[in-house]
């Protein structure tokens, strides 16, 4: 195992930021960390990276004590902060040979390191230029080259997309994807895309507490209390609800709505167990005297994954519409008492 | 060792970088400037001079424009050190590389001593002046402790800076916490002169740079000023470490 994190925990005052976080990482992983803005994530690499000490708990960075060893641990790690802070005064390539001898990298080696850096970022072009005159897109992509320069086994990014365009995010996102196997990879995000593209294995941080985890996939079909199933039928909508909401397994119907094309074309979606509800729905459509003329399965996303893992236990439950995630969160504890099914679907989806 | 020499010459580097190293060079040389010439032509008015009472040896000491400028400029030196890498934000790639908290601190201190000795450079201008005009009014002893002196009260006084800046979150912050701890010292310095016990008198002109600079402009090369500022800088230095290691556990 490349890292090894046990139980980590960090408190600010009395407010846990971090609860008992463990997870390991095998070498020449790509791992994303994924959660909410506030979820913890950036503390959690801090703690990683040596900037933050933890309260409780051990990181081990390629068997070596991150809290005993500091420095030697930090040798290992190539890291990119959130803010992506640089010296603007300094020029790219300055700036980056002053890293590199900084990590400790061999006086002979610093021009071919430097050089290297600049290349894998995408910023060869620009290493006379000042920082502090550079878009952001190009500053992020130095702090990319920073943490590249001593070519450190491990690679620690918090948020390495962000604030960057459509097209500069995909050769960020290639670039790491081009990482694969050479060097371990742990990286934040709050973007779900951005983790279904790059990462071969997902962390859910929510609340300082990981609550998720598996490859995008798994998480995809792990969560077999989601399976969504889209209806459209020529039907009076009152009577398909009607109809639909009785079938075994079926959970909810989540929306139902009359088509703009007629009158009585409408369109049902049914939130159902991942037993064949399909073939059922079928059935009860061709009994109920109800025409279809499509159903069709849609597969979970891993946005709904995640939405289902980061707001609170209660889902949205029975309420009639799907609202913001958020809404839902902060109403919960409130409102909607959680119903013997959203309880135990949130208690499944602990068990992910 | 190497990682402490690296950051020491970033900071260097990055002074001469900004428009503050020039504005304060320029603002030092042209104060050194109006001082060492009212000294010089409050010295022609009087016929002779010594190693000891000359233009040169007052101007290390002797008039109080040189120590507002000694309480001035120092702030201004470190101000930048550690409160700029926190406002920047820069002092988490700095603490997340593989160096100790005491290379960066050690490092962010060369650099200021290097600051601090760069302004002295150009006075040295003022000893060939006082050569070429007065015989046997430049004592090479003389000089030679004079500046020793300059540079002990540097080693204390960028001391302070350095950790005033690893406590303050802003380099404004910084510069006035410098600017009032070198202020009281100095003030208390005084207190040679206001208390008629002669004990008491010792002690206030131990601390003070008053008499420090006063006894070393004369080629005194007094050794308890020496451990006093040296004494004083390791503590500074010492608890500035602290403090970085305390940004972790915020």
């Amino acid at each position: 195992m490349l890292i090894e994190v046990e139980q980590l925990t960090k408190r600010y005052g009395s407010r846990v930021a971090v609860g008992g976080v463990s997870f390991k990482v095998k070498p020449g992983e790509i791992i994303g960390f994924l959660g909410p803005n506030g979820a913890g994530k950036s503390t959690t690499l801090r703690m990683l990276t040596g900037y933050l000490a933890p309260n409780q708990g051990s990181i081990r960075i390629a068997g070596i004590d991150a809290i005993a060893h500091p420095t030697e641990a930090r040798q290992k790690i190539g890291y990119l902060p959130e803010a992506v802070p640089l010296y603007r005064e300094m020029r790219v390539d300055e700036y980056l040979r002053y890293r590199a001898g900084l990590k400790g990298v061999a006086r002979r080696d610093i021009a071919g390191r430097v050089d290297a850096s600049l290349q894998m970022a995408n910023i060869t072009d620009v290493r006379r230029r000042i920082i502090g005159q550079l878009s952001k897109g190009y500053r992020s992509r130095v702090g990319i080259a920073d943490a590249l320069v001593a070519d450190p086994p491990i690679l620690i990014l918090d948020e390495p997309t962000a604030g960057l365009d459509p097209n500069q995010i995909r050769q960020v996102r290639d670039m790491i994807r081009g990482m694969a196997g050479q060097k371990t990879v742990l990286l934040s995000t709050h973007i779900l895309p951005e983790v279904e593209s790059t990462c071969e294995r997902v962390l859910i941080i929510h609340r300082g507490k990981l609550v998720g985890e598996g490859t995008p996939g798994n998480l995809q079909r792990g969560d077999a209390s989601a399976q969504t199933l889209v209806i459209e039928a020529r039907s009076e909508l009152d009577k398909a609800r009607e109809l639909f909401s009785k079938v075994a397994g079926v959970r909810r119907v989540s929306d139902a709505i009359v088509l703009p094309e007629s009158p009585d074309l409408i369109r049902i979606t049914l939130e159902a167990d991942h037993t064949n509800v399909a073939e059922r729905v079928f059935q009860a459509a061709a009994e109920g005297g109800v025409v279809l003329r499509e159903l069709r399965r849609e597969q979970t996303s891993l946005e709904d994954v995640f939405a289902s893992l980061t707001t609170t236990e209660a889902s949205a439950g029975d309420r009639p519409s799907e609202s913001d995630a958020t809404d839902a969160a902060e109403e919960a504890d409130s409102s909607a008492p959680p119903t013997g099914e959203s309880a135990a679907s949130a208690s499944d989806k602990e068990g992910t | 060792m190497r990682a402490t020499w690296i950051i020491a010459r970033r900071e260097i580097f990055s002074f001469f970088l900004s428009p503050i190293a020039y504005v304060t060079l320029v603002s030092w040389l042209f104060l050194c400037g109006v001082t060492f010439w009212l000294l010089v032509g409050a010295f022609s008015q009087q016929p002779g001079g010594s190693a000891t009472a000359n233009p040169l040896s007052v101007f290390f000491g002797g008039s109080t424009l040189f120590y507002i400028m000694i309480l001035v400029f120092p702030p201004i030196l470190t101000m930048r050190l550690l409160a700029e890498e926190k406002s920047n934000g820069t002092i988490e790639t700095l603490m997340t590389a593989p160096v100790s908290e005491v290379s960066i601190v050690l490092g962010k201190y060369i650099a200021a001593m290097f600051f601090w000795s760069m302004l002295w450079v150009p006075t040295l201008a003022y000893v060939w002046i006082s050569a070429q005009t007065g015989e046997g009014v430049v004592d090479p002893g003389v000089v030679a402790s004079s500046y020793l002196g300059v540079f002990s009260v540097g080693v204390f006084y960028m001391a302070v800076g350095l950790l005033m800046s690893a406590v303050a979150r802003t380099q404004i912050a910084a510069a006035l916490l410098t600017f009032m701890v070198l202020t009281a010292v100095f003030i208390l310095g005084l207190g040679g002169f206001v208390f008629p016990d002669e004990k008491t008198q010792a002690i206030f002109e131990y601390i003070g740079v008053w008499s420090q600079m006063g006894a070393f402009a004369k080629g005194i090369v007094d050794t308890r000023y020496l451990v006093y500022d040296f004494s004083l800088a390791t503590l500074c230095v010492f608890l500035a470490v602290r403090v970085v290691q305390t940004e972790r556990l915020q």
